[in-house]
């Protein structure tokens, strides 16, 4: 049955090749370095036919073809469809440089013959030759990622970007490009990346090489590193060169059988000697933008495109047991370099260093998990405010300020009972001062005063000192002269006191000898009141008997002459009212009254 | 932000403290200097716009009007409390020589009140001395005789005292040799002008006394008693 199904196939093969238009194309390059091989390719979209090669110019030294058939069946929706190739492969060593044409090959059916293309080719001598291929490497390196295609194995770095803000990702490629064999690559030397924090990204050791055609070279490549570089500071920051060493195999084509000239039997026969190549990646320059000022408060270094989202394990607590606030940061860009939020927690609440987390899904990009481990150590409700989080977003070229919700803690719980027999002495806690600022202004009544001249720099000021002084003075001296007088007065009744009263003493003598007995007395009485008030210096109008006395005794008199003047003070008195008979004789009266006084005037001064 | 020409001193005042609230603190520093250069003066004015500097980042100016407040209500805690804070914000430090007990006393005792206050209060003082010695002389025989003699000497000395006070007023708050550095740095010499040698950078925000004054150029004294001329553009008088 299978017999069957392979000849049927074979049968229909046939006929559809014959159906088909048959195509030859060639692949050649164009430029090649003299004495090193290159390969010429013909393919032909059919396998039944004859192809005769083209005559290569007789410097060259063909070797080949190795030829290779190609069978593929398809069934498309129950359609079979037959693609049958053969390939053949000259392997070209050209001696001379200089410009050469490659004539057409044909391949002849038994229906038709095809030709292929004219080819020209042009064949550099060795040194210009790498001269040509390092000006053209310098290009293709400009250009993007092309790799030189002059030589036979390069390696590039290729950057996702070249004009970032700073802390924006870069991934980097270190790629391979080899059109010769190699059996491997030692002492892989990476630049520093000075001016960037570079962070490898686990890249499969390489082991086989992919196909790419580039520029209509066929190149195998791999990827021998692959990594994501953050740039840190701003400018034109240059990439130094990577270097490698690859190890290259070289046939060794020295004694050679004629019969053995076909390139099938290299890998047999002709011997393979390892040659170590250095290759080295042309510098690269990236244009690193600063972030914009002014930065937001809240920004701590995260550049990229992010979402926020928080979460708290539980909002309602027992005292002292541990709750957790999770903040996770979610997008892509520089995750690692991104600062955790600043959350200003409520007092009364433990809190702790949070926890970091990353987790990368992919290049640059994943999550970072920030878990606050908050102990209430009071109870009531606390409020946790809201995250705010700004990040840089290169996409938008601005900050983006993200947000999320706030959380009402309830912490419920006697203090202190978890602790079994509680101590007596209760710690008390100082108020703690968690901020400096100046104390506010004040908004009182707006009493302005205005600028006034000061006083002490005035003369008049000091006038008023000389005028109140001058015043004083004034008012002293007109007193001192009032009390001048007044004294004098006093002084001068005093002094005739004495005088005064013998003058009426001896008016009551006279007034006795005339026989008016009646008015002596009196008289005796007023030489008495008069010289008593002069003396004394008591007025007339208010002159008794006590206040004479008093006075008296003030100045040291004698009780007896007190005695002495109440007494004729009384004789005087009574007379008045008694018969003369009865009472003293004025003269007596007089006698002693005259007495009297002379005592007294010894004693008051 | 709008000042209207009519607006009363009052009005203007009470607009810079909302302006101050409303957290617009250089608007409300301009105000508050505009009303102390027109020559208006209150504790809270100065008070104020020390904090409306302050906040606007001005530690210089805050110092100096926090200065000036000081000389108008020595005892007052808050200015004393954020004279100390803005500063702890400037970049000098200089270790001061502190004044004698009695002067500080003194100064403090001066600048309980006003000059003029204190120079009415001197000249009462002087009129009930001069009336008690009147008592004195002139009632010969009065019981407080003796007592009206203490009463006039004490009240003489007190007047005398209180114009000695009047005077040191004066030349604090009118005469004031202080002065705040003004430019964020400044070089002292040892000469005025700009060839003498440099013996210290000073920076924004210290306090200096004025010596004396050559030209465009100041001799100053630091709080630790070195001297040096400083240009007289970089400071400003307290």
């Amino acid at each position: 049955m299978k017999r069957i199904t392979t000849v049927l196939v074979f049968l229909l093969a046939c006929l559809a090749a014959v159906a088909q238009e048959v195509t030859l194309t060639v692949d050649a390059p164009e430029s090649a370095v003299a004495g090193e091989r290159f390969r010429i390719i013909y393919t032909i979209n059919s396998t039944d036919g004859q192809f005769t090669r083209p005559k290569f110019d007789p410097s060259f030294s063909v070797q080949g073809p190795q030829q290779s058939t190609n069978r593929n069946v398809q069934w498309i929706n129950g359609d079979m469809k037959v693609v049958s190739s053969t390939t053949l492969i000259y392997y070209v060593t050209a001696g001379t440089p200089g410009t050469y044409t490659i004539p057409a090959a044909q391949f002849e059916t038994k229906r038709v013959t095809v030709s292929s293309q004219e080819k020209q080719i042009v064949i550099y001598d060795g040194d210009s030759s790498q001269q040509a291929t390092g000006r053209q490497q310098g290009q293709t390196s400009a250009a993007g990622d092309a790799p030189a295609s002059g030589s036979e194995v390069s390696m590039r770095i290729l950057l996702s970007d070249r004009d970032v803000y700073a802390g924006q990702p870069i991934t980097g490629t270190l790629k391979l490009y080899t059109r010769i064999n190699l059996s491997g690559i030692q002492e892989l030397k990476l630049p520093d990346f000075k001016g960037f924090l570079k962070e490898d990204i686990e890249t499969p050791p390489l082991r086989s090489l992919d196909n790419e055609v580039i520029d209509g070279v066929q190149y195998g490549t791999g990827v021998i590193q692959r990594f994501v570089l953050y740039p840190q500071i701003a400018g034109e920051i240059r990439i130094e060169p990577a270097e490698m060493t690859a190890l290259v195999q070289e046939r060794t084509t020295a004694a050679r059988d004629p019969f053995f000239n076909d390139p099938f039997f290299d890998s047999f026969f002709s011997s393979v000697s390892t040659v170590p190549r250095k290759i080295t990646t042309q510098p690269l320059t990236v244009r690193v933008r600063p972030l914009p000022e002014p930065r937001p408060a809240d920004f701590h270094g995260a550049v990229g495109s992010f979402t926020i989202e928080s979460s708290v394990s539980a909002t309602d607590a027992k005292l002292n047991d541990a709750v957790t606030l999770t903040v996770t940061l979610k997008g892509s860009g520089n995750l690692n370099l991104a600062g955790e939020p600043v959350i200003s927690f409520p007092q009364g609440i433990e809190k702790y260093d949070p926890k970091v987390t990353v987790r990368s899904s992919g290049i640059s990009a994943g999550s970072k998990v920030f878990e606050y481990l908050l102990i209430p150590r009071n109870t009531g409700t606390f409020e946790i405010p809201p995250v705010s989080y700004s990040v840089f977003d290169p996409g938008q070229e601005k900050y983006v300020t993200l947000r999320t919700g706030g959380f009402t803690l309830n912490v419920t719980g006697t203090p202190g009972q978890e602790e079994g027999a509680a101590p007596v002495y209760i710690p008390g806690e100082d108020v703690k001062y968690i901020g400096q600022d100046i104390r506010f202004i004040r908004n009182g009544n707006g009493r302005l005063t205005t600028l006034s001249s000061p006083l002490v720099a005035s003369l008049h000021y000091w006038l008023w000192f000389a005028l109140a002084l001058f015043i004083a003075l004034l008012v002293l001296v007109i007193r001192k002269q009032q009390i001048r007088r007044n004294a004098d007065k006093a002084g001068m009744r005093n002094r005739r006191a004495a005088k005064n009263a013998r003058k009426r003493l001896s008016r009551a003598t006279a007034l006795l000898k005339s026989g008016k007995k009646e008015e002596v007395n009196a008289e005796v009485a007023r030489a008495l009141w008069g010289y008593l008030g002069d003396k004394l210096r008591i007025d007339q109008s208010d002159l008794t008997r006590e206040k004479c006395y008093t006075a008296l005794r003030e100045r040291k008199a004698d009780e007896e002459m007190i005695t002495e003047l109440d007494r004729i003070l009384t004789a005087t008195e009574y007379s008045q009212y008694a018969p003369v008979s009865e009472v003293e004789s004025p003269a007596a009266l007089c006698e002693r009254a005259a007495l009297l006084i002379g005592k007294l005037d010894n004693v008051l001064d | 932000m709008v000042t209207l020409a009519g607006q009363s001193p009052e009005e203007r005042y009470a607009q810079a403290g909302e302006l101050y609230g409303s957290g617009d603190y250089s608007g409300a520093a301009s105000l508050y200097r505009k009303l102390w250069e027109e020559g208006y003066r209150s504790r809270d004015l100065l008070y104020n716009a020390g904090n409306a500097f302050f906040k606007s980042g001005d530690n210089a100016s805050a110092i100096l009007f926090y200065e000036r407040a000081k000389l108008l209500a020595p005892a007052d805690e808050d200015i004393d409390y954020n004279l100390q804070i803005a500063r702890s914000r400037i970049t000098d430090r200089i270790e001061s020589v502190p004044q004698l007990f009695f002067v500080r006393w003194f100064d403090f005792l001066a600048l309980l009140t006003s000059t003029n206050t204190w120079a009415v209060a001197a000249l009462v003082m002087f009129l009930a001395a001069l009336v008690l010695a009147l008592l004195f002389l002139t009632k010969a025989r009065a019981r407080g005789r003796l007592l009206s003699f203490w009463l006039a000497i004490a009240a003489l000395l007190f007047s005398f005292l209180m114009i000695l006070l009047a005077l040191r007023n004066n030349n604090l708050v009118n005469h004031n040799k202080k002065a705040v550095i003004t430019c964020s740095i400044v070089t002292g010499r040892s000469a005025p002008g700009e060839t003498g040698n440099e013996l210290f950078v000073l920076h924004s925000g210290t306090t200096v006394t004025v010596e004396q004054e050559l030209g465009a150029f100041r001799e100053v004294r630091l709080p630790d008693g070195n001297k040096g001329w400083i240009r007289s553009d970089c400071m400003e008088k307290i």
